[in-house]
């Protein structure tokens, strides 16, 4: 079964703060070594899905950079591989609000392709995910579309983008957009595949009429018409959702946990991601390290504890650094302290400075700051 | 098929069985052997190349090749990836007559000629694949150009007490060779050959194929190629070098290598200068984790490894586990080891894919000159048993 895939980039940019002033939501730094959109496009990659676009809007010149040729994905390919679709501006098109609205860019992509599914795909959910047995799940369900959801995570209390409640053949039975859904309802993962035909008919009868927002003005609306059938794919392995600057300290938090490290770097498929050349980490002889996620090519000299630490950085001695997320290439020098903070790349924190958040607010310093 | 001539193509000698490393390249060719943490130690001169804009490189292959044709690929880590030169594999073939395994040296080059020829180069780099060093080649032709030489040859100055175990360079002033000896009684010099070479290439063809003609040849650079050039009246010069250079043909000069990264002031700067990195074949590994209640000190720990015991002036390389209470000191550990919790490693190399178990003790603290250590060493995908001891010294 040939499957295309289609990357949405910059849907959550607004979501995500300071964090996606320079770039797209797709490449936010993550754990450690990895961006946002290595982990969906890994999954596709890894799932045989041999032709993705990727939609994006404005701030993409980081995600290209990261993405290069591809080849650390093997999509360095001649017959398809990945392609860029920036917003497609004609006198009739602008800048998109929403994914069915995006879909417009890769109408072209989708139209010429000779694939029979599609896989679209928010990119700032972490998981390792095969999507051959997704796709395969879609096809053996006969249903329109199915959407790839997380059990466990609705309480009646926080919103839920996109929830569904199934039958025991988890087919949708109710569906809703941005409410806080009672337990028992799946989360939407903000992953769908359908057959490229029903996908390029709906862009063209949703979008010439206002429409688009998927999941509200396409998926809600034509099931609740009863028009469209709906399959549930149960994804049972460590899902994490990036969608606010706390959900995404936490979950970069949540790495520190062994269970959750391995169901994402040891679980369905592999996570790859640039190489740099880094390096190992060195450690200083008076090092103190507890508890921490560090890339390579950082040397570490002062106390860091409970930290997600990128390549690069140096902790000088007597520096110190708790409950925090340094991104590339930061250095926290002599004296220096910082506790729930977010270092954003390239950040200079200078001797004697002390910088403190709270877990409910980390403080964020911008890129290239020296503060 | 039409190809672009090339100033100069390398040639990177990786053929050697390396013996002297014992059980590292029993099943592996000593360029592939794990260095640094994330590196092979052909990674240098194939990063040094890059670095020297030299975008075309014969390796030169017959021992256990598997696992070294496998990691070089398609030469992209290196950039060595051009539809126009870039890393091409030359394991010795078959012929119509006269086919054999590469003899020596200078008949390894020999064999490969058609391959130089195609690029028609000015001149030829001779490498070899067991040394750790960061150099310019790029200053070294510019050297030999200036000079107009027709072979210049890399030394570097080693004390004259230790001259007689190396390839020394007899020089006049202005740098000419006038004579080389091979490990000499009463050294005239210090300069030791490094075993690179720039030749320029119709002389070296010439005197490859009239080697070849000489049944009583060893085939040998050092011994036969460089004494017929200086005999023929030919103009070699001495390119001296004055960074870090190691021969890792030993087992104790491998575990001093990767000891000489460590500390503040490291004998051997991996970082590499201004925009010299070493590159390497990287794999889909995650960030380490370092667990509470581990101790880290003047120590590499490279990318996918998870650390809970202590780690003191070591080399750990990707993809390790070191478990609770488990103690590794002065040690290399080579990727993908698991050291279980409570076992002790000391003065020792572990070679990929091993398993330590609990409480098994490998080597021991040890003092002393670098010849007199007793390193132990543990060979590839190895177990060690539960409370086992391995002495010091011991090979595996």
């Amino acid at each position: 079964m040939e499957t295309m895939g289609i990357i949405f980039s910059n849907i959550y940019d607004s979501f995500m703060g300071a964090l996606t002033e320079k770039r797209t939501s797709a490449s936010i730094p993550v754990g450690g070594r990895y961006r946002q959109i290595d982990f969906i496009l890994s999954n596709m990659a890894n799932s045989g899905v041999r032709h993705i676009g990727i939609i994006t809007k404005y701030n993409y010149q980081s995600l290209m950079d990261h993405l290069g040729s591809c080849q650390e994905w093997d999509l360095q390919l001649n017959t398809s591989g990945v392609v860029f679709l920036p917003p497609y501006a004609t006198g009739h098109t602008g800048i998109y609000r929403g994914k069915l609205e995006a879909l417009q860019t890769a109408l072209p992509v989708l139209s010429y392709g000779e694939q029979d599914y599609v896989i679209l795909a928010d990119s700032n959910v972490m998981c390792s995910l095969d999507f051959r047995k997704v796709v395969e799940d879609h096809v053996k369900s006969g249903c329109d579309v199915t959407v790839v959801a997380k059990a466990g995570l609705a309480d009646g209390k926080t919103t839920q983008h996109f929830a569904l409640r199934i039958d025991e053949n988890n087919r949708a039975v109710s569906m809703g957009v941005e409410y806080a859904a009672p337990a028992g309802d799946l989360t939407g993962m903000g992953m769908f595949v359908m057959s490229r035909k029903l996908l390029l008919e709906t862009i063209q009868e949703t979008v010439p009429h206002g429409k688009y927002h998927l999941e509200r003005d396409f998926i809600m609306e034509s099931f609740n018409k009863g028009e469209l059938s709906v399959n549930v794919y149960p994804f049972e392995g460590a899902a994490l959702f990036n969608q606010s600057v706390v959900s995404y300290y936490q979950n970069n938090m949540a790495l520190l946990d062994a269970d959750i490290r391995r169901s994402l770097f040891k679980g369905d498929v592999p996570i790859y991601t640039k190489v740099r050349d880094e390096v190992p980490t060195l450690y200083g002889k008076n090092a103190e390290v507890a508890n921490c996620i560090v890339a390579d090519g950082c040397r570490l000299s002062g106390k860091v504890e409970n930290s997600v630490i990128f390549r690069e950085v140096k902790v000088e001695e007597g520096a110190e650094v708790a409950d925090s997320i340094v991104m590339q290439g930061c250095t926290i020098e002599k004296g220096a302290s910082i506790q729930y903070t977010i270092l954003d790349k390239d950040v200079t924190v200078s001797a004697g400075t002390k910088l403190l958040g709270s877990p409910e607010h980390p403080l964020i310093i911008r890129k290239g700051v020296t503060v | 098929m039409y190809f672009l001539k090339k100033r100069c193509v390398a040639m990177l000698l990786a053929g050697g069985q390396g013996s002297r490393l014992k059980v590292l390249t029993e099943n592996t060719a000593k360029p592939a052997v794990p260095f640094g943490g994330k590196y092979r130690i052909i990674d240098f001169p194939l990063s040094n190349c890059v670095n020297s804009h030299i975008d075309t490189v014969g390796v030169l292959t017959q021992y256990q090749p598997l696992e070294l044709n496998e990691y070089i690929g398609n030469g992209q880590p290196w950039d060595l990836n051009s539809s126009h030169g870039g890393v091409t594999v030359l394991p010795p073939y078959a012929r119509s007559k006269k086919s054999d395994w590469y003899k020596g040296t200078a008949n390894a080059i020999y064999q490969n000629i058609p391959f130089i020829a195609r690029y028609n180069p000015d001149d030829v780099l001779i490498l070899s694949g067991d040394h750790i060093y960061e150099m310019d080649y790029a200053k070294m032709l510019r050297y030999h150009k200036q000079m107009g030489a027709d072979c210049t040859i890399a030394v570097r100055p080693v004390p004259m007490e230790e001259a007689s175990r190396f390839g020394i360079m007899n020089t006049k002033e202005d740098g000419s060779i006038f004579e080389f000896e091979e490990k000499p009684k009463k050294p005239k010099s210090n300069k030791a050959s490094m075993g690179i070479y720039i030749f320029k290439w119709d002389i070296l063809r010439k005197f490859l194929e009239e080697d070849e003609e000489d049944p009583k040849s060893e085939n040998d650079f050092g011994k036969n190629i460089i004494p017929n050039l200086l005999n023929a009246g030919h103009k070699l010069y001495a390119y001296e070098f004055d960074g870090y250079w190691k021969d890792v043909g030993t087992i104790n000069s491998l575990w001093e290598a990767n000891m000489d990264l460590l500390g503040d002031e490291p004998k051997f700067n991996i970082y590499g200068s201004a925009g010299r990195k070493i590159y390497a074949r990287n794999y889909a590994m995650p960030s380490a984790f370092i667990a509470k209640g581990s101790e880290i000190s003047d120590s590499f720990v490279a990318e996918g490894c998870e650390v809970f015991g202590t780690v003191r002036h070591s080399v750990i390389s990707s993809g390790c586990v070191i478990g609770k209470g488990a103690e590794v000191r002065n040690s290399v550990i080579m990727p993908d080891v698991v050291i279980e919790p409570g076992a002790q490693v000391c003065h020792a190399i572990v070679a990929e894919g091993c398993v330590i178990k609990a409480g098994a003790r490998v080597g021991a603290d040890q003092e002393g000159n670098l010849e007199d250590l007793k390193i132990t060493v543990i060979g590839k995908d190895a177990t060690i048993s539960e409370g086992t001891v391995v002495e010091p010294g011991e090979i595996i």
